[in-house]
């Protein structure tokens, strides 16, 4: 390799910023639909939005290979525990979606049996309104979901999980 | 009319069990009293009314009628396409009656979800555990008396947080 070659070629940067940059672009979500929120998701997926544009068309329906949750739909206390499962069966790092009105505050379920949004037991990294959001809204919950793990540092993981 | 017929053979045949017969929506009601649900539900079976569309529960507390609870028993004649519907009224200090799973298979469920959320339970029943709520729910939640926002079920779990300590960075 040429001196030239070398200047042109070499790009310095920082690990932290560098393995972001990929776990940005590599999204793997797991969807947890539970209702219309759901249905609408897969419009997401579909042609006209198409999240393989911001590399998370990889869905999959296993939590150990993913690393974004997306909450789609509300959540009774009889699924509670499971969804509590699941998040913790993501492994690190992950983040969850609260999709609509329902997953993040309850929305018009305000009764005995809705859990009044998920972000009272797992933590919540981004939320989008609607009742169900169009799928513009998840897209835009993705990208700023992004700028979120972009800022992700290295020295905030702890070893002692859950302290 | 099939109606009309197995209606005066209920009146000729349990005098005493019939508390009233009403008309609603051009659809006759037949109010009973509750342990003798079974005698009525198969004499309306064996005479035409053959299908069992559908069982509910009324809690009686606000609007008053012959005991707090009614069973509700929705029936359909495929032969001759008439509907009636059977309240059998069950008290509320020992909220019990024969289950109709001997006579239609569809009432396991159905009882099932009565008994989940209505507290009523069948006597017979060969399986009666809840079916909507969790297995370790209290209380019947449609009763009239049971809170709205219930008693702090949808509160109490465990808070889980992510493997980074956001707080001890900054």
């Amino acid at each position: 390799m040429q001196p030239d070659d070398i200047k042109s070629n070499i790009l310095t940067t920082t690990l932290e910023s560098a393995v972001n940059w990929g776990r940005k672009h590599s999204l793997w979500p797991m969807p947890f639909g539970t209702a219309c929120c759901g249905i609408e998701f897969m419009a997401v997926l579909a042609a006209r939005t198409d999240i393989a544009r911001f590399g998370a068309e990889a869905i999959r329906f296993s939590p150990r290979q993913s690393d974004l949750l997306i909450v789609a739909g509300r959540i009774s206390i009889k699924m509670m525990p499971v969804l509590i499962r699941i998040y913790e069966q993501i492994p690190e790092p992950k983040w969850v979606i609260a999709m609509g009105a329902c997953a993040s505050t309850g929305g018009v379920f305000d009764t005995y049996s809705v859990i009044q949004g998920v972000d009272k037991f797992i933590p919540v990294d981004v939320y989008v309104p609607g009742c169900p959001p169009r799928p513009e809204g998840v897209v835009d919950s993705l990208i700023k979901l992004q700028k979120l793990v972009e800022t992700e540092k290295f020295s905030d993981y702890s070893t002692t999980r859950g302290k | 009319m099939l109606l009309s017929k197995i209606i005066t053979k209920v009146h000729d045949k349990f005098p005493s069990v019939t508390l009233d017969t009403t008309q609603f929506a051009g659809e006759d009601i037949i109010h009973i009293q509750g342990s003798y649900n079974l005698d009525v539900l198969k004499l309306f079976r064996d005479n035409g009314f053959n299908f069992l569309a559908d069982i509910t529960a009324i809690d009686n507390l606000t609007l008053g009628g012959f005991e707090r609870f009614a069973v509700v028993y929705h029936l359909l004649s495929h032969e001759t396409a008439e509907r009636v519907t059977i309240k059998a009224y069950v008290p509320e200090d020992q909220p019990e009656l024969p289950s109709a799973e001997s006579l239609w298979k569809t009432a396991d469920w159905q009882e099932r979800e009565i008994y989940d959320l209505f507290g009523i339970s069948f006597k017979g029943h060969p399986n009666l555990i809840r079916i909507m709520n969790p297995d370790d729910f209290q209380g019947h939640p449609l009763r009239k008396d049971y809170p709205r926002l219930g008693r702090k079920e949808r509160d109490d779990f465990p808070v889980v947080k992510r493997g980074i300590n956001k707080e001890a960075a900054q």
